[in-house]
């Protein structure tokens, strides 16, 4: 059923296409929809006989990322527009990301590091700043992707190693 | 001179999209007879292009469904008029198909490969600039591209059966940046609320199927996090020219749908026909005629000489956490599973005693079940979320970073299983009677089946068929039937808890009341529980709580309907050799009033990755029956 759900929420990314923009969601980033992709958030319901047919099929909604298909919220012809790209990504992963600043290491924070420009050489520079930024967040209270984002960007500017190499 | 007056009238007289108009119609007829006289609509190029298949009226059919994919009114049957069509569109710059582009760019592989065939002359036909192909592209950075399988999820047999995708791997591109990819994937278009019907237009072809390129970070958290399934990621060795064929035919597949059929026409299928472009001498699915199984599909690409590479494993989070705990003492593991439990244990002096790196241990194994409990469909989601934070932040403060752990797979890679269908030869006896059997099952792996390659404790069968001959009796009959038979055993153990089951509809034969031959049909469910153990190699003990249903003329009342209970053992003596057994007792109040006592003991051995032998031994009330068999699987 978490299939389900998550396809139901791509369609509605989806459906709202073009018109995103003008509107002005309120959601994270300018207009992208991206708070309904927040997939971890949906209330969950399973039911074993959907489940199962589910995995055969593998059905999956939206035409969010359809191939030269124009553009739809953040993308355009299914790739993700430059500006939006960071946003995204830590929307879309924030608990991967959250618990691997935690640990100071990990795939989608690597990831993070190269989206914000980190050669590789200080990544693990760039995770121990990650783990110092977390432990400030828990404490403020902010957990949020946007907050995650701007605390990373600030430890960058304020590490005089990593703020002379991070190309954003 | 008046052809070039005509050139510039025609020219200026058109409303300019700030495109160059390609003129020149006596080129066109040109290129169109030069492509006749070469018989190019006749090429495997041409047929892979436009997807046409051989139908049974001795022509060709696309399988694309989409109007908007041909640029002929009879290209879907028609590869010439098709051909035709396309080079006459390529001295427009209208814009066609879905994706609104002018043909050159819409389609875009159709036009390179015309272009080189036909050495297209870029004086007489104006090559146009596709900038949204060429930005696509320069997103995707390509280098190489790799085929990837999400292998079956905890207690879902039918998952089994796998998906495929394809993840273009970027230019510099590391171990740890595989997310940042874009994939390739082709999935049905399936509204939220569906119901049952989604099965049976699945299968019927009522869903459209679409390509697109979520990026891959998306697909691992469906399939790693949100699914729980393990990944294998397969790196493809293809040329940079081949990749390039490929993303030009992905683009074109933007103009159009498939539509899904489950069965035949689905993912894993598709993601081959873009490798077949990408090389045409590959004939990959030429083996898959009636239906596609995503596994299969792994293994006729890994059969391709020289176009795989080593597989790399990406553990499911419950691999990951099994694994990890491994690795901690048992004070450590109780430890982790307080902390989960009740995250202010942190504060205790056992805990607050150990070595920084050992707190750090269990605090990520604690942080890792909190986030698998956190995305599954516990109605306490919330609860494992804060619960996650807390732990977290004091993981956060510890200051090191996690040691990197290599997390081994529990099951081989999916390409070395046995393959999907399986026929088997066999005899045997039966009370005072000797037989010789034989039979099919198309798909796909039962408990017994050598497990290499299989989610362990899986079984899925259905279609199958015995046909048995007994001699003394001189009967031929069907002995037996599946319709479908799926058994889901999930050990239980102190984190991961969800109840086995099983579904069985099916027809078996009898001996009853007098009838030494009847035909019985089943259907039956069960829920029930398993653990795991240790005594030889591995073992796991089940037990199930069930009903039944026996339609047959050897009943009073040609029906029976009852539960009752199965306790039984599956156990791996060695590698190539598993054992099974299981005791039942059934109690069937209504129809004709019975209860029964039923047995089974059986062994396989394997002797390849597509060959075994079988022993099988049923008992029920004053019926018995053994059976000896060899089983290939094709």
């Amino acid at each position: 059923m978490k299939k389900l759900v998550m396809l139901s929420v791509a369609a509605a990314f989806a459906m709202q296409g073009g018109l995103v923009l003008a509107a002005g969601t309120p959601d994270t980033g300018p207009g992208c929809g991206l708070g309904k992709l927040a997939f971890q958030n949906y209330p969950n319901a399973k039911t074993k006989g959907a489940q199962v047919v589910m995995a055969l099929l593998n059905g999956t909604g939206g035409n969010t990322f359809a191939i030269s298909t124009g553009t739809s919220g953040c993308t355009d012809d299914g790739r993700v527009w430059a500006e939006q790209k960071v946003t995204m990504f830590a929307e879309l992963n924030s608990n991967a990301l959250a618990q691997e600043m935690a640990q100071g290491r990990g795939e989608h924070l690597a990831s993070m590091a190269t989206l914000l420009g980190v050669p590789q050489q200080h990544h693990s520079t760039f995770f121990g700043m990650a783990q110092t930024q977390y432990t400030s967040l828990a404490q403020a209270g902010d957990l949020s992707a946007g907050a995650m984002v701007k605390a990373l960007n600030e430890g960058i500017a304020a590490n005089p190693a990593l703020a002379k190499v991070a190309l954003n | 001179m008046i052809h070039i007056l005509l050139a510039i009238i025609a020219f200026s007289g058109i409303p300019s999209l700030g495109l160059a108009e390609p003129v020149s119609h006596s080129y066109q007829h040109e290129l169109v007879e030069q492509a006749r006289q070469a018989r190019l609509a006749d090429e495997r190029e041409w047929l892979l292009l436009l997807h046409y298949q051989d139908n049974f009226l001795g022509g060709v059919t696309s399988e694309e469904d989409d109007p908007g994919f041909f640029l002929s009114p009879h290209g879907k049957h028609d590869p010439q008029a098709e051909l035709d069509a396309t080079i006459t569109q390529f001295f427009s710059a209208d814009p066609v198909g879905r994706s609104k582009q002018p043909a050159q760019c819409a389609f875009i592989a159709r036009y390179h490969w015309l272009k080189e065939r036909l050495r297209f002359d870029p004086e007489r036909l104006t090559p146009l600039s596709c900038e949204r192909f060429d930005r696509w592209r320069a997103e995707m950075n390509p280098q190489g591209i790799s085929l990837i399988f999400p292998a079956a999820f905890l207690n879902n047999p039918a998952s089994m059966f796998g998906h495929t995708f394809l993840r273009i791997d970027q230019k510099g591109q590391t171990e740890q940046t595989r997310l940042l990819a874009y994939t390739i994937d082709y999935a049905a278009d399936v509204p939220p609320d569906v119901g049952v019907e989604y099965a049976y237009k699945g299968i019927w072809g009522g869903y459209k199927g679409f390509f697109s390129t979520p990026p891959y970070y998306l697909k691992v958290q469906a399939y790693r996090d949100i699914e729980n399934r393990d990944m294998w990621e397969y790196p493809l060795n293809l040329t940079a020219d081949q990749i390039d064929r490929l993303l030009m035919h992905a683009w074109e597949m933007g103009n159009a749908y498939f539509d899904y059929f489950f069965f035949k026409e689905n993912c894993s299928y598709h993601i081959l026909s873009l490798l077949e472009y990408a090389n045409p001498a590959l004939h990959l699915r030429d083996r898959f005629s009636l239906w596609t199984i995503p596994a299969d599909t792994v293994r006729a690409i890994v059969d391709s000489p020289g176009l795989v590479g080593t597989a790399v494993y990406r553990p499911s989070r419950s691999t990951i956490i099994k694994r990890k705990r491994v690795l901690m003492t048992g004070e450590e593991q109780a430890l982790s599973n307080r902390v989960a439990n009740s995250p202010d244990v942190i504060r205790d002096a056992v805990f607050a005693g150990l070595p920084t790196n050992r707190r750090a241990f269990i605090l990520d194994v604690a942080s890792d079940y909190l986030r698998y409990k956190g995305e599954s469909d516990d109605p306490e989601v919330t609860v494992y979320k804060e619960r996650n934070r807390a732990v977290l932040t004091e993981r956060s403060k510890l200051s090191i970073p996690s040691e990197d752990i290599e997390i081994r797979p529990f099951t081989k890679q999916p390409d070395v299983g046995h393959r999907t269908s399986r026929v088997t030869l066999g005899g045997g006896w039966r009370n005072q009677d000797t037989f010789e059997e034989a039979s099919f099952r198309a798909v796909y792996h039962d408990l017994l089946d050598p497990e290499r390659g299989y989610t362990p404790d899986a079984q899925i069968e259905a279609f199958g068929v015995t046909v048995r001959h007994y001699n003394r009796a001189e009967q031929t009959r069907v002995e037996r039937a599946t319709l479908i038979n799926i058994v889901s055993l999930s050990p239980i153990d102190s984190l991961f808890r969800a109840p086995s089951w099983k579904a069985n509809v099916g027809m078996q034969t009898i001996q009853r009341n007098g009838c030494r031959l009847c035909s019985n049909g089943v259907f039956s469910g069960g829920m029930g529980g398993a653990v795991e153990s240790a005594l030889f190699k591995r073992e796991v003990l089940y037990a199930f709580a069930e009903a039944e249903a026996n339609i047959s003329p050897a009943f009073h009342e040609y029906h029976r309907v009852g539960g009752g209970a199965t306790l039984g053992v599956l156990a791996d003596v060695t590698d190539r050799w598993k054992l099974m057994g299981s005791g039942s007792y059934l109690r069937y109040p209504l129809g004709d009033k019975s209860d029964e006592i039923r047995w089974y003991v059986g062994s396989r051995l394997t002797l390849a990755q597509n060959w075994a032998v079988r022993l099988d031994y049923h008992h029920r009330d004053r019926d018995d029956d053994v059976v000896c068999s060899i089983q290939a699987f094709f």
